[in-house]
C-alpha cells in the first residue's frame, strides 16, 4: 500500500466534508426541513418557486444556501486568483442535461447531497437512490471510455462568467430589501428555514471549502471507478459519517425505511430518478453542487447548467413529475408516496434524451447533424 | 513514507482528450497512467495523464500526430 502524506492528500476534502455535514445538521436544527440541511434540489426548487416560476405553495423560498455556496466559490476562486470565465461547451446540452438532472433528483426527492444527508439520517429510502446514482455513473463512464465529450471551453470575459454570481447578489437584494415581490410558503417544507443569516454563512463555508476541494458526490465516484481514487469519494464519506454521527448525538437518527422525513418508499423510482441524476451528472462533468462551484468560479457553462435545473425544477412542479412523500392517513393507513404517470414518463424521456446527447458526442459523430 | 516522485502531467481540456491519451500510449507502449489532475493545475476536476518525465518529447509529438489538444504539461513531484 502507497503512503503518502495523506494530510496534504485528503486533508482539505475531509474537512470539507466533515464542515458540510456540521452546516447540515445546524441548518436542520436552526429550522430547514428534517434530513434537509442541504439540498441543491430542492432548494433551487424552491428558489423556483419563490420567483413564481411555478405554484406549488409549499416549496416557495429564496434559499439563501444556494445563494451562499455561489458566492462563497466566487470569492474562494478570487482570492486564489482563480476566477476565469469560460464558456462555450455545448451550452444548450448542458441546459437540457441540467433540467433532466433535477427531474431526476425531485422524482427521488433529493439530490446526490441530500441522498448522503439522508443516508446518514438513517433513511433506508435513500439506499434505492444511492444505488440507482451509482448505475448511472456507472453508464456515464461507459460513454467516456468510448470517448463521449460535450468539447472544450473557451476562455471568455470575466463580465460573462460574472453573470451567475450577479444574479445571485441580486436575488439576495429582493429576500433582503425587496421580499414583498417574492412568494413565501406557509405551510410545508418551504416553509422550513434557518434564519436567512445562518442559511448564508453556512453556504458560503460550503461554496469556499467546496472549490478549494473540488467536492463532488457524481466525480467521487467516477475516480474511484476510472481512475482506482478515492479523494474525492473521501469527502462523500467524511459527509455521511459526520451527519450519522451527528444524528445519533441528537437523538435524530432513525434508521428505517418508513415515515422517514420527505422521503417516499417508491423504491423503483429513487433507483431510477438518481440515475438519471447520476449519468447526467458525469455528462455534465460535475454533480448539481459541482455546478454552482463552477458557475461561482466563472465557468458560463455550469451557470447555463444552473439555469437549467431551475427551469427543471419548475417544470417538475408544472407538470406534476416531482415525488410526493409518504404519508399517514387519518385512519392510520400508511400511504406510499412516489411519482404518479407523468412523472414517470419524465424519467423515460430523460433518459432518451441523455441517450440523444450523449450518442451525438461520440467520437465520428459529430458532423452526421 | 514513499518519496514522490517527478512526474510529467499532462492536462487537457476535455476528460475525452485524457482517455484518448490512455488509448494512444497504451497502444505504443508508453508507460503512463490516469489521475485526477492535481489541484495545484487547476481548480477543475478533470482527469489528466502522468508519464515518466523523460518520455516528454516522444509524448508531445504522439499528441499532436494524434490531433489530441492539451492544456500544458507540467513537471510536478507526486
Amino acid at each position: 500500500m502507497r503512503e503518502k502524506s495523506w494530510i496534504r492528500e485528503y486533508g482539505w476534502i475531509l474537512l470539507t466534508g466533515v464542515v458540510v455535514g456540521v452546516a447540515a445538521l445546524i441548518l436542520t436544527s436552526a429550522g430547514n426541513p428534517k434530513n434537509m440541511g442541504f439540498c441543491i434540489a430542492c432548494f433551487e426548487r424552491d428558489i423556483a418557486g419563490a420567483l413564481g416560476m411555478h405554484s406549488a405553495g409549499k416549496v416557495q423560498y429564496l434559499r439563501p444556501e444556494i445563494i451562499g455556496i455561489v458566492l462563497g466559490s466566487t470569492l474562494a476562486a478570487a482570492v486564489s486568483k482563480e476566477f476565469r470565465g469560460r464558456a462555450g461547451s455545448s451550452p444548450a446540452c448542458r441546459f437540457a442535461i441540467g433540467v433532466f438532472v433535477m427531474i431526476g433528483a425531485l422524482v427521488f426527492l433529493g439530490c446526490p447531497l441530500r441522498m448522503v444527508i439522508r443516508l446518514g439520517g438513517g433513511d433506508l429510502t435513500a439506499v434505492a437512490g444511492l444505488l440507482g446514482f451509482l448505475a448511472g455513473i456507472l453508464v456515464g463512464i461507459f460513454f467516456l471510455r468510448r470517448g463521449f465529450s460535450l468539447g472544450r471551453a473557451y476562455p471568455v470575459r470575466k463580465g460573462e462568467g460574472s453573470i451567475l454570481p450577479g444574479m445571485m447578489i441580486l436575488l439576495l437584494f429582493l429576500l433582503l430589501a425587496a421580499p414583498s415581490l417574492l412568494r413565501f410558503s406557509e405551510e410545508g417544507p418551504g416553509s422550513m428555514h434557518a434564519f436567512w443569516g445562518i442559511s448564508l454563512i453556512a453556504g458560503l463555508a460550503v461554496g469556499a471549502l467546496a472549490q478549494r476541494s473540488r467536492l463532488c458526490m457524481a466525480g467521487g465516484l467516477r475516480d474511484v471507478f476510472l481512475l482506482r481514487d478515492f479523494r474525492l469519494l473521501s469527502g462523500f464519506l467524511a459527509i455521511w459519517i459526520t451527519v450519522t454521527i451527528g444524528n445519533l448525538l441528537l437523538g435524530s437518527y432513525h434508521l428505517s425505511a418508513l415515515s422517514q422525513p420527505i422521503a417516499h418508499s417508491q423504491h423503483l423510482w429513487s433507483f431510477l430518478g438518481m440515475a438519471l441524476a447520476g449519468w447526467g451528472s458525469i455528462l455534465l462533468g460535475g454533480c448539481p453542487l459541482r455546478q454552482l462551484i463552477l458557475a461561482g468560479e466563472g465557468n458560463g457553462d455550469s451557470a447555463v447548467t444552473v439555469l437549467g435545473m431551475i427551469v427543471g425544477a419548475a417544470v417538475s412542479h408544472n407538470f406534476g413529475l416531482a415525488g410526493a412523500a409518504d404519508s399517514v392517513a387519518a385512519d392510520g393507513t400508511y400511504v406510499i408516496g412516489g411519482i404518479g404517470t407523468a412523472g414517470m414518463a419524465a424519467v423515460a424521456l430523460g433518459f432518451a434524451v441523455l441517450l440523444a446527447v450523449t450518442l451525438a458526442h461520440l467520437p465520428g459523430k459529430e458532423e452526421a447533424i | 513514507m514513499r518519496k514522490k516522485q517527478p512526474r510529467l502531467v499532462v492536462a487537457f481540456h476535455t476528460t475525452a482528450g485524457a482517455i484518448a491519451t490512455e488509448r494512444l500510449c497504451q497502444a505504443c507502449g508508453m508507460e503512463g497512467r490516469l489521475i485526477p489532475v492535481p489541484r495545484s493545475i487547476t481548480s477543475d476536476c478533470g482527469i489528466a495523464w502522468s508519464a515518466p518525465p523523460n518520455l516528454r518529447e516522444l509524448l508531445e509529438g504522439k499528441l499532436q500526430q494524434a490531433g489530441i489538444e492539451t492544456a500544458g504539461l507540467y513537471d510536478l513531484l507526486l
